[in-house]
């Protein structure tokens, strides 16, 4: 189920918020663990058992690495070490699984012409069937990825790892971690939130009228951010690369700028609404997102986007390998490493690999020589620099495997850098001036001039009409939107 | 008091939420919707296996989204949410000046195949029976209307696909019509509807007219027509915009009263009626389907007042429905096919039949798409 649904919305989000309000304080975990599964299980019940399962594991490995950390400090590293490899096998099979088979079988195919290689037998992880196979091909198996999975793994890893460096305390009731690990307004898109964050408020939260209205708010913000603004984003960007005619170098920078804008305000105003569910239910999580595009580098972009997973990286991967403190090798070695594992950690296709190497490169070069250069020059054009290189990232990350892959990555690079071609195709012209209002109004969104604005008023007796008149009107158009994305009229073909 | 209005943004999400989830099960549920034209989603079923599937997710989600609480009314507020911020094609449908509501120009992604289909079979009735084949396709509303279009449009594309048409048609002789139309539009005469995609009357008349040449016969004058004229025609383009704040469409019906009629309709069962005007639709919003029923496969008109006593195949779309009345004043027998719901070769109607004449009669829109027309080999 995602928020931005009439079935979220109009359905679940009343029953929830009425059966959490009327039941009970002591009860208002395990009812917050059971519709969370239930959120979970909407999309698809069988991998409901996965996170009971992710739930179970954790729980107990928390309790023995609680229960040994102080005198057998090796046993306690025995069930850390238990639990990373539990979660990591779990998202590595059901994530990467198929890229891995993929990926061997074509390394394999060509491998397989030495005659000794023929003869080894693999006994592979064949599902649904107890054919063995040999050889050196791995079959490949159609499951799909279990909703949320790169989130809540991640989480219940930090929980384990928190755990075990007297970071965060054990949770020794099961159904209390089990709403944490499923709290269902972060379970699909995040952010990440690390257990130590949100340990006191499982057990003692306060919900307030004052942190509804406020969650109200935020959520109203992200569901403007995302089927007001996103989504028609995300329409113009599925229009341009439709037209099935050369859009011209103008044309090719308008689609890529509707992407960019459509992923930021998709991801973040999916973050908004968590954060405004968490706190309608009296938690208050970290901000995901501030303002990515108004970044002078991509140092700053990277401090700005997706900040709990660039923490969970930093706190979990960057500084256990050391960061940099050992040496100037070892912390290029240490950044190369992590930037891989941001960039597969978005999917299991090359180049969210490749994406996340470029970043990773890009950092080095700022980190070495360009930051100092780059402080020297008119802030315009180093929001220029920032934007050039985070656009040009979107376009490694739009084209995977299913959106055409390298071939058409490389073909619309070379249509974006075509000065000598058109400058705009017929169509595309059409499609960017019928979106350009709501190009400016994504842009300026991108930017805290409104929230400067807002401020302004904020102090004010006005606030909360204003407040109202805003998430009124947000509620009203979006649930326009997301009803005509619903009408289809059948007119037999038009006929 | 105070409290109460700090809370306020609180209290109308609230309400908003509240009322939908109430209405949503207070109000009585239909099952068809005649704007869309389709059956509504009906109760899902819950079963172990619609679980699992995700069968019944898929179904509870269009069961909600389909009987959400003033559907109508949000689809509208969404267009015109989408027109004030200059998005005036968001449904596919341009909202044009006094009240045109014209479709968006269709890519021409299946013609060359389709004009090539239609060549082929014409060389073949043509040498192997010696029957002549007609070709006749309706340019787009936003082509021949091209001042009520926004200024913002994409661009139609119909003089290239009448060029390349009047070059592959060689055995089959293409009508070309976009003078005569164009030139009756510019002389006042509506020649397509407002709100529908379909010509008008008086714009199947046009075509009717420009097709005398070569079908040979005589046209009648308009005085030959009993012409009546009914209001409140909400067509296809208006139920698919949202634009609701349109005015509609009045529709006429040209009958010319020395017709004897009996209308064949052979659609798995099969009807048999007295006349080509099916007066009962105009009682729906969408009244196009007055002329012969609307879509069916394989329809036969049959006046035993015509004319001649030939035989006239028609393959075409539905913009044929509003013109086959006047052709049935010509021919003893009309067979009309529709390949979209007749997926089988027309060789044998032709030669079973006897047919004299065939006429392909399309609208450019559905011609440049079809993927159905290669089933008359």
């Amino acid at each position: 189920m995602v928020f931005s649904s009439l079935i979220f919305l109009f359905m679940y989000l009343p029953i929830v918020l009425l059966t959490y309000y009327i039941c009970p304080r002591k009860w208002r975990n395990l009812l917050l663990f059971v519709v969370n599964l239930v959120f979970y299980g909407w999309g698809e019940p069988t991998y409901v058992i996965l996170m009971v399962f992710s739930t179970i594991v954790d729980y107990t490995c928390g309790f023995f690495i609680n229960k040994f950390r102080e005198k057998k400090r090796g046993v306690a590293k025995l069930f850390l070490i238990l639990s990373v490899v539990i979660n990591l096998s779990m998202l590595g099979f059901f994530k990467y699984y198929n890229f891995i088979a993929g990926t061997w079988n074509s390394i394999g195919g060509s491998l397989a012409v030495l005659p000794i290689l023929k003869t080894v037998t693999l006994p592979s992880l064949s599902f649904g069937s107890a054919f063995p196979f040999i050889g050196l091909t791995m079959r490949t198996v159609p499951f799909t990825l279990p909703i949320g999975i790169s989130f809540y793994t991640f989480q219940t890893m930090s929980y384990s790892i928190d755990v075990y460096r007297r970071e965060a305390p054990v949770q020794k009731n099961i159904i209390t971690f089990g709403t944490y690990v499923s709290l269902f307004p972060q379970l699909i898109a995040g952010p990440i939130i690390r257990y130590k964050d949100v340990a006191y408020q499982l057990d003692h939260r306060k919900e307030t009228l004052d942190s509804f209205t406020k969650g109200v708010c935020i959520f109203c913000v992200g569901l403007a951010k995302k089927v007001l603004i996103a989504n028609q984003m995300g329409a113009m960007w599925d229009a341009i690369l439709a037209t099935g005619q050369d859009n011209g170098w103008l044309g090719s920078w308008v689609g890529i700028i509707a992407y960019t804008f459509q992923i930021y305000f998709d991801f973040s105003g999916y973050s908004d609404m968590a954060c405004g569910l968490g706190n309608m239910m009296g938690f208050e999580f970290l901000k995901n997102f501030n303002y990515p595009y108004i970044s002078k580098s991509i140092t700053e972009f990277w401090r700005r986007w997706h900040i709990s997973l660039g923490t969970w990286f930093r706190e979990y991967v960057y500084i256990p390998l050391g960061g940099n403190r050992k040496g100037f090798l070892r912390q290029i070695l240490n950044l190369l490493i992590v930037w891989f594992l941001t960039g597969l950690w978005h999917g299991a296709s090359y180049n969210f690999i490749l994406w996340g190497l470029y970043f990773g490169v890009l950092l080095i070069i700022e980190k070495l020589v360009l930051k100092k250069w780059l402080e020297k020059t008119p802030a315009a054009f180093q929001h220029l620099y920032a934007l050039f290189f985070i656009v040009l990232g979107w376009v490694i990350f739009y084209f995977a495997e299913d959106n055409g892959g390298m071939p058409a990555m490389g073909a619309f690079l070379s249509s974006m850098f075509n000065f000598g071609g058109i400058v705009i195709g017929s169509d595309a012209l059409v499609i960017l001036l019928s979106y350009l209002p709501m190009l400016l109004i994504a842009g300026a969104a991108s930017t805290p001039i409104g929230v400067r604005l807002y401020d302004k008023v904020k102090a004010t007796a006005w606030n909360p009409a204003l407040q109202s008149a805003y998430c009124a009107v947000v509620m009203l158009l979006s649930t326009a939107l997301l009803v005509a994305g619903s009408y289809n009229p059948f007119i037999y073909f038009r006929f | 008091m105070k409290k109460i209005y700090t809370r306020l943004p609180m209290i109308i999400f609230l309400v908003f939420i509240g009322v939908m989830f109430i209405l949503f099960f207070a109000l009585p549920k239909s099952e068809y919707s005649s704007s869309e034209k389709r059956y509504l989603a009906k109760t899902p079923e819950l079963s172990e296996k619609k679980l699992f599937s995700g069968d019944f997710r898929d179904d509870a989600e269009d069961y909600i989204a389909d009987h959400t609480a003033g559907r109508e009314f949000w689809v509208g507020l969404a267009a015109y949410y989408n027109y004030s911020l200059g998005n005036n094609g968001s449904k596919g449908v341009y909202n044009g000046r006094d009240g045109y509501l014209i479709n968006d120009p269709e890519e021409q992604t299946n013609l060359s195949r389709n004009v090539g289909y239609i060549e082929e079979f014409a060389q073949h009735v043509q040498s192997r029976l010696n029957v002549p084949t007609t070709v006749l396709v309706a340019p787009s509303t936003g082509y021949v209307c091209a001042d009520k279009l926004p200024a913002v449009h994409k661009e139609y594309r119909d003089d290239e696909a009448f060029t390349e048409m009047k070059n592959v048609f060689q055995a089959a002789r293409f009508v070309d019509i976009r003078d005569s139309l164009k030139a009756e539009y510019m002389n006042g005469n509506q020649i397509f509807y407002r709100t529908d995609h379909h010509w008008t009357t008086y714009g199947a008349y046009t075509a009717y007219r420009s097709l005398s040449e070569a079908l040979g016969f005589d046209p009648n004058s308009e005085s030959t027509y009993e012409k009546t004229a009914y209001p409140g025609f909400y067509g296809t383009t208006y139920s698919t915009s949202g634009y609701w704040l349109n005015p509609p469409d009045e529709i006429e019906v040209w009958d010319n009263p020395s017709n004897d009629v009996e209308v064949t309709i052979i659609d798995g069962e099969t009807d048999i009626h007295r006349d080509m005007f099916f007066y009962t639709h105009l009682d729906e919003d969408d009244k196009y389907p007055v002329f012969l029923d609307g879509n069916h496969s394989y329809t036969v008109i049959k006046n035993k007042n015509a004319a001649t006593d030939e035989k006239l195949l028609v393959v075409k779309d539905s913009f044929a429905h509003s013109l086959v009345p006047f052709l049935a004043d010509h021919y003893a027998e009309i067979i009309m096919v529709d390949m979209r719901y007749y997926s089988l070769p027309l060789q044998p109607i032709v030669e079973q039949e006897k047919v004299d004449k065939i006429l392909f009669l399309y609208s450019i829109d559905n011609l440049s798409t079809d993927g159905d027309i290669g089933f008359i080999e």
